[in-house]
């Protein structure tokens, strides 16, 4: 029972942010149903629509399960974008540097590679946090934007493709990347490639992380109640940049994908940050928050919206509808899923949805 | 005479051809054109400018075709969706509208090779790919002859985004263009690193007018330059669109481009079958350059100067980068006499004289 | 560099400080009453386009200021009643918020992106703007601007001098004990919550009708985020965001100026600078904790219960 209105209730706040949503459509003078039919058929209504909406909601899962560790971990990680790039730039750097290597080899080293630079970047917002103070939701903003005009700076310099530079054109792009580093498309004629089974595997593997390993539980811990747990004897601090790094390199993770998987398998800057990521840096928090910061959930949360924003080029495409309206549709559905909490609350009677299940500790906070 | 069963199945065969015809005559024969944009349309800049070629284009063939656009797709992979989807949707022409769509042009390209692709601004043509770029620097060119002659300061503001051949190739056409009428002309470049950011451009452009810069152009996307010159008291020449009524006093006049002939015909190619894949880099000659009207500030002498500056550009017996033509530091870049190729314009990657400071890294 | 050159570059800094000022004294009251709220950046820019389409319709300033306002107010509430009524997370609700506004403000402005507006001129006050140095800089703005030097003053007042100001910051440092006190906190939350809103669509109003008098989409362009560090920055004292708004402002600006001069640092570096000084100081002023004490409401992000006392 408790289950089913947990996914009964988010769901119902999602119908009704789709409702409003028909409103705005016929506000437009377009047929809503047929909108929406539409947008979902061609989100999930073939494999071929599946296979895109997979490629899309990749990033999404995987910003939005390194979110569920932080947000568990009480870190407020608003630094996906950065570490996206952090991740695609190492892992480019790597391809750059071994491109004779196997595939075995050097695909492994990519994403391998995309997890240290995601990480490194978010560590550094998580030791700030931890042996400074500093707020990481500030320091993770700031990091983005620094983390974007890094990348442009290498782009434009260190790593831009020789080519260019022979040319003249001077276009802030890599070299075409080894092909050894091509993550494999698994549906012949399909862009479904091999970063959704990374990412599936990424979603699994953090939730035995969070929930079948000490280090989970302290990571839990420390975001449960940090002061009890620094009296368990559990390091907040280490705690706290740890999951800012595992957060980090699931979104560094996201980031080398999008450059491996993507149709032209090399790195391009158009001088932001969402060409490149697609905002999927903010977009996975969303994914993460209608998972209830649930690792597996956040699959079909992914998917969700992954296929929202595919199914609003085919909506855009059949009726001229603004992609306007899908940001907003998307902003409300967040607003409504987040004040659903509430409502599955009532109905679960308790006072709060315990995000760890040990004994309510004794009130914390209160001892200064 | 008997009416033999052959009668009858031809006179079926025939019906049938004919029902045929018409029926395919009706649904499948207006040929579907896509167009990708990079913004959202708006009312001024580079997507204004390729919509409103679209909207030439079916008004010149609106029987016979069916356009459809989709607008703000971002470069990288999204871009490639929306390309396949627009060609699986039936679409036998696509004009794909950013730089940034080459590589997901022609990879979509490879996979219908019977559907024809245009893209904008790129240098990679394929079987079924064609490119098209206009000579924007024409227009600089010209506008450059109004700033000089406007310009009390002698110091004239531009505001630029990336440090491109493109964009540094207007900048010398700008400058030349000035310095022709007005020797002592120093041009001042700010870089926005942005394409589109009004804030940053309205920023640049007062720091340009501070520094005493009296007429300002720029190359970006927004009319923040136009607004921040009207509300300064200073001249401004716009880019991509006419922006006048952004700045009815400081609108001098804009470097324009226009697409409609350039749609219009590639099109009609399609519909008779006699397209080929080709780089095209139209300018002034072709009608995809043009200028805004210009502001009555602007005298006759200067508007006569222009106007006869742009038929030598049309038919040919002036070029904009003919030499002597001297780099920053003095040394001649082009000798008397001969004109840059357009190889050397598309690697430009230096100042001309007149330009301060030097090319950011 | 000369001086009239050095004066351009502050005047100029004051006005493209100015979105800052409104949003981060907004979001100063709004978290000094113990309210985080992460969704500055939709609230502003919901305000930015309420602003511009009640400009065009009406050509009033006024109107167009308040319609920003209540926009911005309007978003808040929204927040309000996610956090204060329904105790939702409060960084979920801002970061919804702020993805909600995006949208909405691109939705609501889809048929204004192709409106020129006049912009609104400056007001050189007589007398005071021909005092040399001082009168440029301070006295010959436009309204908006001046408006919010007396926001700033309202706001330094109301906080340290007044009653009101008081409660205000007690609930921020110890709800229960002000509930205990006979307050309603939930009550005085909303309040504060609402002008934090009001002011951040007055600064997203003020860019998109006085600043670059046009709308875009996406306008505020980060500026709602710079807002929330800046608060931090300056570690809640209404006079230290100023400061901190207009060199926030006029970093970019006097980069600008630098580049027209033809000095030459790669732009990405610079363009990096006050970020990477934001963390510097954020590193210099949260690692002595008694500062952080000392400022930061003791409550700030932490859902309050009324029933669970």
């Amino acid at each position: 029972m408790k289950s089913f209105i947990s996914l009964i209730i988010p769901l119902c706040a999602v119908l009704l942010a789709l409702m409003i949503g028909a409103i705005m459509l016929l506000s437009l003078g377009a047929n809503p149903i047929s909108g929406y039919v539409t947008m979902f058929g061609a989100a999930f209504g073939s494999l071929e629509g599946f296979s895109e909406t997979a490629v899309k909601s990749i990033p999404l899962l995987l910003v939005g399960v390194g979110i569920c560790i932080a947000f568990r971990a009480n870190v407020i990680n608003i630094g996906g974008e950065g570490q996206m790039v952090m991740g695609a730039l190492l892992a480019t750097a790597v391809a750059l540097a071994f491109p004779g290597l196997p595939s075995l080899m050097l695909i492994p080293m990519v994403l391998i590679a995309g997890a240290v630079g995601g990480a490194f970047w978010g560590s550094i917002a998580g030791a700030l946090k931890a042996y400074f103070n500093v707020s990481e939701i500030l320091s993770t903003i700031m990091l983005n934007i620094v983390a974007v005009q890094f990348m442009n700076f290498l782009l434009r310099g260190f790593m831009i493709d020789p080519a260019e530079v022979a040319r003249g054109t001077g276009i802030p792009q890599t070299m075409r990347l080894s092909e050894n580093a091509d993550l494999p498309i698994l549906l012949e004629g399909m862009r479904m490639h091999l970063g959704v089974v990374v990412a599936l595997l990424v979603a699994v593997g953090a939730y035995f992380l969070l929930w079948r390993t000490a280090m989970g539980y302290r990571l839990r811990a420390v975001g449960y109640n940090p002061d009890a747990s620094r009296y368990a004897g559990i390091s907040v601090p280490k705690n706290v940049t740890s999951a800012l790094a595992f957060s980090g390199a699931m979104a560094g993770i996201a980031g080398a994908i999008l450059v491996f998987g993507s149709e032209s398998h090399r790195m391009v800057t158009d001088g932001g940050s969402t060409g490149f990521t697609g905002s999927a840096g903010f977009n996975g928090i969303v994914v993460a928050l209608l998972a209830g910061l649930h690792p597996i959930w956040s699959i079909p949360s992914a998917l969700l919206f992954g296929g929202m924003l595919v199914g609003a080029n085919a909506l855009q495409r059949a009726a001229q509808v603004p992609s306007a309206l899908i940001i907003a549709l998307n902003g409300l559905i967040v607003v409504f899923v987040v004040s659903s909490e509430y409502f599955k609350q009532r109905f679960l009677e308790s006072g709060r949805v315990d995000i760890v299940d040990e004994e309510d500790t004794p009130a914390g906070g209160s001892h200064e | 005479m008997a009416i033999t069963k052959k009668h009858v199945l031809s006179v079926f065969i025939l019906l049938a051809c004919v029902a045929g015809f018409s029926l395919s005559a009706s649904a499948g024969d207006k040929l579907k054109v896509g167009f990708v944009y990079i913004s959202p349309i708006g009312d001024a800049g580079w997507t204004y400018q390729h919509d409103l070629g679209r909207l030439a284009l079916e008004k010149n063939l609106g029987d016979k075709i069916e356009t459809k656009f989709i607008e703000g797709v971002p470069e990288g992979p999204e871009a490639e969706r929306v390309i396949r989807d627009l060609a699986k949707s039936g679409h036998d022409l696509i004009f794909t509208t950013s730089f940034g769509y080459m590589n997901p042009t022609l990879k979509v390209a490879k996979m219908f090779p019977k559907k024809h692709f245009e893209h904008s601004t790129g240098y990679k043509t394929a079987k079924n790919v064609g490119t098209y770029m206009c000579r924007f620097y024409e227009g600089r060119y010209l506008t450059g002859i109004v700033a000089g002659k406007m310009t009390k300061s002698n110091i004239l503001g531009y505001v630029a985004a990336f440090p491109i051949p493109e964009v540094i190739r207007g900048i010398n056409a700008f400058t030349l263009g000035a310095r022709s009428v007005n020797p002592d002309i120093k041009v001042k470049v700010i870089w926005v690193n942005s394409w589109f950011d009004p804030g940053k451009e309205r920023e640049a452009s007062e720091a340009l007018i501070t520094q005493g810069a009296d007429v300002i152009t720029h190359h970006t996307d927004s009319t923040a330059a136009v607004l921040t010159a009207e509300e300064k008291g200073v001249y401004a020449i716009a880019y991509h669109s006419d922006m006048s009524k952004y700045g009815p006093k400081a609108h001098l006049t804009a470097a324009t481009h226009v697409y409609g002939d350039f749609y219009t015909k590639t099109t009609q190619a399609v519909l008779d079958k006699t397209w080929k894949p080709e780089a095209v880099w139209s300018g002034i000659k072709e009608g995809s350059i043009e200028l805004a009207p210009f502001n009555p500030a602007v005298p006759a002498d200067v508007v006569a100067l222009v106007e006869k500056t742009k038929k030598g550009i049309a038919d040919g017996s002036f070029h904009p980068f003919h030499g002597p033509i001297k780099d920053q530091s003095g040394k001649v870049v082009v000798e008397a006499g001969k004109s840059l190729t357009d190889k050397d314009l598309l690697g430009m990657n230096y100042y001309v004289e007149g330009v301060l400071g030097n090319i950011p890294k | 560099m000369d001086f009239d050159i050095f004066i351009h570059i502050l005047v100029a800094a004051i006005a493209a400080g100015t979105p800052f000022v409104y949003a981060a004294l907004g979001e100063l009251v709004t978290e000094k009453s113990g309210v985080l709220n992460l969704g500055v950046e939709g609230m502003m820019l919901v305000g930015a386009i309420s602003g511009f389409i009640a400009m065009t319709k009406t050509g009033s300033l006024l109107v167009a200021v308040l319609c920003g306002m209540s926009a911005g107010a309007l978003m808040a509430c929204i927040f309000a009643v996610l956090t204060l009524t329904l105790m939702a997370n409060q960084v979920a609700s801002g970061l919804a918020l702020t993805i909600f506004g995006v949208g909405l403000s691109a939705f609501l402005g889809l048929k204004y992106t192709s409106i020129a507006l006049p912009g609104v001129k400056e007001l050189h006050i007589p007398v005071l703007s021909d005092i040399p140095v001082i009168g440029q800089l301070l006295f010959s703005h436009d309204i908006l601007i001046y408006s919010s030097f007396v926001l700033f003053a309202a706001v330094s007042w109301f906080l340290y001098k007044t009653k009101a100001g008081l409660i205000l910051r007690g609930i921020g440092e110890a709800p229960k004990s002000a509930h205990a006190l006979g307050y309603n906190v939930i009550k005085i939350r909303y309040l504060a919550v609402l002008f934090g809103g009001a002011m951040a669509g007055l600064g997203g109003a003020y860019l998109s009708v006085a600043y670059t008098p046009m709308w875009v989409e996406g306008m505020v362009a980060g500026r709602g985020w710079v807002s929330l560090a800046l608060v931090v920055f300056a570690t809640w004292r209404p006079a230290r965001v100023m400061a901190g708004a207009y060199l926030f402002g006029g970093i970019t600006i006097a980069q600008f100026h630098v580049q027209g001069f033809g000095i030459e640092i790669p732009s990405q570096l610079l363009s990096m600078l006050p970020y990477i000084a934001t963390i510097v100081v954020l590193v210099l002023i949260s690692r002595d904790q008694n500062t952080i004490r000392l400022n930061s409401p003791a409550s700030l992000g932490i859902t309050y219960h009324p029933d669970n006392q």
